[in-house]
């Protein structure tokens, strides 16, 4: 299995969590769009994955520009998460 | 400091006095871990004035919103270009009384754009009478849903 296939659902887990969603992780489209359309979240669920982040994944998120790329999708967030792991 | 510095207007402005730490007027430099306290005197004419509000625990919240914003950025705008967006995790002992002094100690815990949570503590003396984490929200003013969804 590849970094990305353990990934994927590591970060599709702590979006549940963090957010209290009352979903099935494994229903998350790796492509489709986090806010918005998708799983409609908003800025203050924003905060939340970022925190959540930091706590599991040690890493930063910069500023909302960089946020707001990352959190495009799932794997838009797994890019992000494997290249600061690799930086 | 100036007392325009102060979000809101007797008697919803809850705090009188900064007693550690605030950031330069207007900046929003503090960093996650950035600590604050405020002195809140729990007057029986501000009492008079709310009515049963002062029994309300969400009045603690509130005063923890107020803390964190005025410490985050004592300007009189950045001040007033804020609002409570959010609790989490709230657990209240007791309702103030009046006469007493309240002190509200907030932490930064991160922030992401104009959202921040902080996470505070309201002690009158030793005993702690509420914890919580509050969610803020640093702008001109609120989202349109967000004034059509509060009265």
């Amino acid at each position: 299995m590849s970094s990305r296939e353990q990934l994927a659902p590591r970060v599709k887990e702590l979006i549940v969590r963090r957010l209290k969603l009352e979903i099935d992780p494994t229903t998350i489209d790796d492509a489709a769009p986090l806010f918005g359309e998708g799983l409609g979240l908003d800025s203050i669920d924003a905060l939340e994955l970022v925190l959540g982040l930091e706590q599991e994944f040690q890493i930063k998120v910069e500023d909302e520009e960089v946020g707001v790329k990352a959190f495009a999708s799932v794997n838009a967030l797994c890019d992000f998460i494997e290249q600061k792991k690799t930086a | 400091m100036s007392a325009a510095a102060f979000p809101h207007a007797y008697p919803f402005r809850f705090v009188d006095t900064v007693s550690q730490g605030a950031t330069s007027g207007g900046e929003r430099t503090a960093p996650p871990g950035f600590q604050g306290r405020v002195r809140i005197r729990v007057t029986a004419n501000a009492r008079a004035a709310m009515g049963e509000g002062w029994q309300s625990p969400l009045l603690y919240p509130e005063a923890i919103a107020q803390a964190a914003l005025l410490l985050e950025g004592a300007d009189a705008e950045a001040g007033r270009g804020g609002y409570l967006a959010g609790i989490q995790e709230l657990s209240i002992e007791r309702a103030p009384r009046a006469g007493e002094t309240l002190e509200i100690s907030v932490r930064l815990h991160g922030r992401f754009g104009a959202m921040h949570r902080f996470d505070g503590e309201v002690h009158a003396g030793e005993e702690l009478l509420a914890r919580g984490s509050v969610l803020v929200r640093q702008g001109e003013s609120a989202p349109q849903e967000a004034q059509e969804g509060t009265s």
